[in-house]
């Protein structure tokens, strides 16, 4: 099991993350998947996921502006079954337009962060994401 | 007046067409149409033939003339040409000889019978005469003398034909009350000229007779009429119709009547105009006076031509005004055309509404303004009437002349609005334009108390006794204006359609500017979207790998390099801030304001907090004074104050001191605040596009800016209809202000 799911359809995006993950030089493992689709098969044990079911990670970091489904429709998905209705979803987006934080919010997100747009700045959200949502969150799956 | 009926129901049901008599001046035999036999007879008939009535009933035509020396064939030789040419007005009147006294016969068929009436003749002189007045006639109407003068010589003409005391030429109202409009008569007679009759001195019936039967004649009001008989077995309820008998009695009640005024004799001609009786001659002798056939008919086409000749001056009378109206409302509609604002092409141009009728004020109700014109009620009776209006719903326009009778509360301002022309330009808006004519105090003179007092007769039916006397009295008629003609309700109509093809033709222009708005908005949504994702994604990453290579490789470049770099990341930086300025400038013209009562202390010390952090280092001085409140936007007043200020703290960088000093005050109808800095300041002459988007002023180019913070500046104050204004000279600072309407409590 993971616990970063990133889902980033920008190649640059993701290997940006991948730099700074390795970067915060701590245990911490991920995945990255390049569509929505994806993201649902395998958080929901679909697909090429079917005979490979995966635990579920403790953070799944979303871009919402992605091709084919989107990060809203994703959510959407992920909330309407059982499995996955608590997993903590982050929107993470280049986007601060009011309507796209609305719509993320009423499909279920549990946050929301803007893509700051610099090295710094992205390294610095990435570290306070994992501290809190891998360390400080209680999940449902709490035993 | 002549058969004057009484206005009671059952009065209004006399059958004043069967009543049963002749006047017993003539004589009248009723025969079958097909076999010429005997029906009904007048009493009185042995006078003429002597033969009694029960000898003639039920026998030939032919026995009627048995005792005379009249040849019986020339009777039945004229009934059978009537009969076959189906005409018998060109042979009236038959000129007969009955034992060496002659007669005028008049034949008419009517209902299947043919009735034959014998009256006595007149003077044969007469006729000359009546024929040089009826040329006289013809040569007035075709001249074009006054009406007045018109209808006067017509009286006076019918006078001389008929030789009675008194004429009058008496018309009609919209009620049916009359009124006398001209009169000739013998000098010791008492003037009824201007008398107004109450509706009910003729019946509906009666009028619905007078316009079949044009002239009624009472020779003789003190003699005893002559029943008519009619033969064994004929059915009761099928009486002798009369309707086009030149004989016929008229009601014990109008002889009465007659009787109480003093007239022993009195004639009445129609005056019809299109079929409609629109007056009536009436004419009044003290002593019994029989006036013959052809003297009648003269009478009769004197007052046909006259009757033409008013009506026709009345259409060149409406064609007049209708021209002008019709003038008035072309200017109108050009107006309408020309302006596209319909309240100054209706009420603030040379032409206005007023000028396309008679009206002495108007108002127009429009866009929930009231615009008055002339002499009107006040705004708000002008309001509570078209609320009054919008409940009867006209549809397309309403008239009266007698406004506070139908809405009382109109009473109070009868003076210049009894009457009421109203059309509708939007029911669901109220919008209206009305035009009022003042009160007319008519003293209307009455033939005694319209309200006749009702006896109760001994059989306790209710009847009433006809008026005994024609002293008149005044009444006063209230909340009633001169009426509204047809060319003015036409005029109105037809500014009404080109009111509505202007509105209409805004309002589609308007909804396809909103359609076209619409688009330009989804296009520019799509348009900051892309800008905002797709543009700042590769941004970032040229940001994100300039930090990399500097973080990783740094210590490989040489310092020009490094500052290469350096330069690249402040590009990007800039590039950001611009492009989420310009994404901020187009969502400000977009949401919805949310406002509400912002504390403006605590804004503008929230915001100098950031400042002072942002200008470490710097000498800096931030004042702020009076802090009314305003009512804005909340977000949008922190933009707007942020960039003002800020603006004021870059261009005071060189001063060695920097002061700025921020001041509210509020007046009877907004707030101000003022931006006073003592920075580079700037050339008035240059400010017009101090606003424009991406516009940046010469001596501002050592600072950085975008050049659209004072552009979002000026589009949250327009959001806010408030105002910007500055005062500014180089080298001198520089002072903004701006100014928050206060919330109106309407």
């Amino acid at each position: 099991m993971v616990d970063v799911l990133y889902v980033e359809d920008n190649p640059n995006d993701a290997d940006i993350f991948g730099r700074l993950m390795r970067k915060l030089n701590r245990p911490f493992t991920y995945t990255v998947l390049e569509s929505g689709s994806e993201a649902v098969d395998y958080l929901t044990g679909q697909g090429r996921y079917k005979h490979q079911p995966q635990s579920l990670p403790k953070l799944v970091l979303l871009d919402l502006n992605l091709n084919g489904l989107s990060g809203v429709e994703v959510v959407q998905q992920a909330r309407s079954i059982d499995r996955t209705r608590f997993v903590p979803i982050v929107a993470f987006s280049t986007s601060d337009s009011p309507r796209d934080i609305l719509s993320a919010y009423e499909a279920g997100v549990n946050a929301y962060v803007v893509k700051p747009g610099s090295y710094q700045a992205t390294g610095s959200v990435i570290g306070k994401l994992c501290d809190f949502w891998l360390e400080n969150n209680t999940r449902t799956d709490y035993k | 007046m002549n058969s004057f009926a009484v206005d009671l129901t059952n009065c209004e049901r006399e059958p004043i067409h069967i009543l049963g008599h002749i006047q017993s001046h003539g004589y009248l035999v009723a025969i079958q149409s097909d076999t010429y036999t005997i029906v009904h007879v007048s009493a009185n008939i042995a006078e003429l033939v002597g033969i009694p009535p029960t000898q003639l009933l039920g026998q030939s035509v032919k026995t009627l003339l048995t005792d005379t020396d009249l040849p019986v064939s020339n009777l039945i030789e004229l009934l059978n040409v009537g009969c076959r040419n189906d005409s018998w007005d060109t042979m009236n009147p038959n000129r007969v000889t009955l034992n060496g006294k002659v007669w005028n016969l008049i034949i008419h068929q009517y209902l299947g019978l043919i009735l034959l009436e014998w009256e006595p003749i007149g003077d044969d002189r007469n006729l000359l005469i009546n024929q040089q007045l009826i040329a006289q006639s013809l040569t007035e109407v075709q001249s074009s003398r006054t009406l007045t003068d018109l209808l006067q010589n017509t009286a006076q003409r019918v006078k001389t034909i008929i030789g009675f005391d008194r004429v009058m030429v008496y018309r009609f109202g919209a009620d049916w009350h009359g009124q006398v409009v001209a009169e000739a008569k013998d000098d010791e007679l008492e003037p009824y000229l201007g008398l107004h009759y109450p509706a009910s001195d003729i019946p509906r019936q009666a009028r619905e007779l007078y316009k079949v039967n044009l002239v009624r004649l009472i020779a003789d009001a003190t003699s005893t009429p002559s029943r008519i008989l009619s033969e064994l077995g004929w059915p009761e309820n099928r009486p002798l119709d009369l309707t086009h008998s030149v004989l016929r009695a008229v009601s014990p009640v109008h002889i009465e009547y007659l009787k109480n005024m003093g007239v022993q004799a009195s004639m009445s001609i129609s005056l019809l105009y299109r079929g409609e009786l629109w007056g009536l001659m009436s004419c009044h002798n003290t002593t019994p006076r029989f006036v013959d056939y052809p003297a009648r008919q003269a009478a009769k086409f004197v007052s046909q031509l006259l009757s033409a000749a008013l009506e026709f001056r009345k259409d060149q009378e409406d064609k007049t005004n209708l021209l002008q109206y019709t003038q008035k409302g072309q200017q109108l509609h050009e107006q309408l055309i020309l302006s596209d604002d319909v309240v100054r092409a209706l009420v603030k141009s040379t032409v206005t509404v007023l000028d396309v009728t008679e009206a002495t004020g108007a108002a127009l109700l429009f866009n929930d303004k009231v615009y008055r014109l002339g002499k009107t009620p006040d705004e708000a009776a002008i309001r509570g009437l078209a609320e009054w209006v919008h409940m009867t719903d006209p549809e397309t326009f309403l008239e009266t002349n007698q406004l506070p009778n139908l809405y009382p509360p109109a009473e109070a301002f009868r003076d210049v609005a009894s009457g009421l022309l109203a059309i509708e330009l939007s029911r669901e808006l109220t919008e209206y334009v009305f035009w009022f004519k003042p009160e007319k105090i008519q003293e209307v003179t009455w033939a005694g108390n319209p309200d006749k007092p009702v006896t109760v007769t001994t059989d306790g039916q209710q009847r009433i006794n006809p008026r005994t006397s024609f002293a008149a009295w005044t009444q006063i008629v209230r909340n009633t204006s001169s009426p509204w003609h047809e060319v003015e309700i036409g005029a109105v109509v037809k500014l009404r359609e080109d009111i509505l093809q202007v509105v209409t033709r805004q309002a589609n222009e308007i909804r396809l500017l909103n359609q076209r708005l619409q688009v330009a908005y989804e296009e520019l949504d799509a348009f900051s979207y892309t800008v905002s994702h797709d543009l700042r994604t590769p941004l970032s990453s040229i940001r994100c790998y300039s930090e990399i290579l500097l973080e990783e490789y740094g210590q490989d470049l040489n310092p020009d390099a490094q500052a290469l770099f350096q330069k690249i990341i402040d590009s990007t930086d800039r590039m950001r801030s611009l492009i989420r300025h310009i994404l901020y400038y187009s969502r400000m013209g977009r949401t919805d304001l949310s406002t509400q009562v912002v504390d403006m202390k605590q804004l503008l010390e929230g915001i100098r907090e950031e400042i002072l952090v942002t200008t470490k280092g710097r000498s800096i001085q931030i004042d702020i004074g009076d802090t009314p409140p305003i009512t804005a936007d909340p977000t949008m007043a922190l933009q707007l104050f942020t960039n003002l200020i800020g603006n004021a703290a870059k261009y005071t960088r060189l001063a060695a001191n920097a002061v700025i000093r921020i001041n509210g005050r509020q007046t009877d109808d907004e707030v101000i605040y003022a931006i006073d800095d003592n920075g580079i300041g700037f050339d008035m002459k240059q400010a017009g596009k101090m606003f424009d988007l991406f516009k940046r002023l010469e001596n501002s180019r050592e600072f950085e800016g975008s050049g659209v913070g004072l552009a979002i500046v000026k589009r949250i104050i327009n959001r806010h209809q408030g105002k910007i204004w500055f005062h500014s000279e180089p080298d001198r600072g520089t002072t903004f202000s701006v100014s928050f309407p206060l919330p109106t409590h309407s």
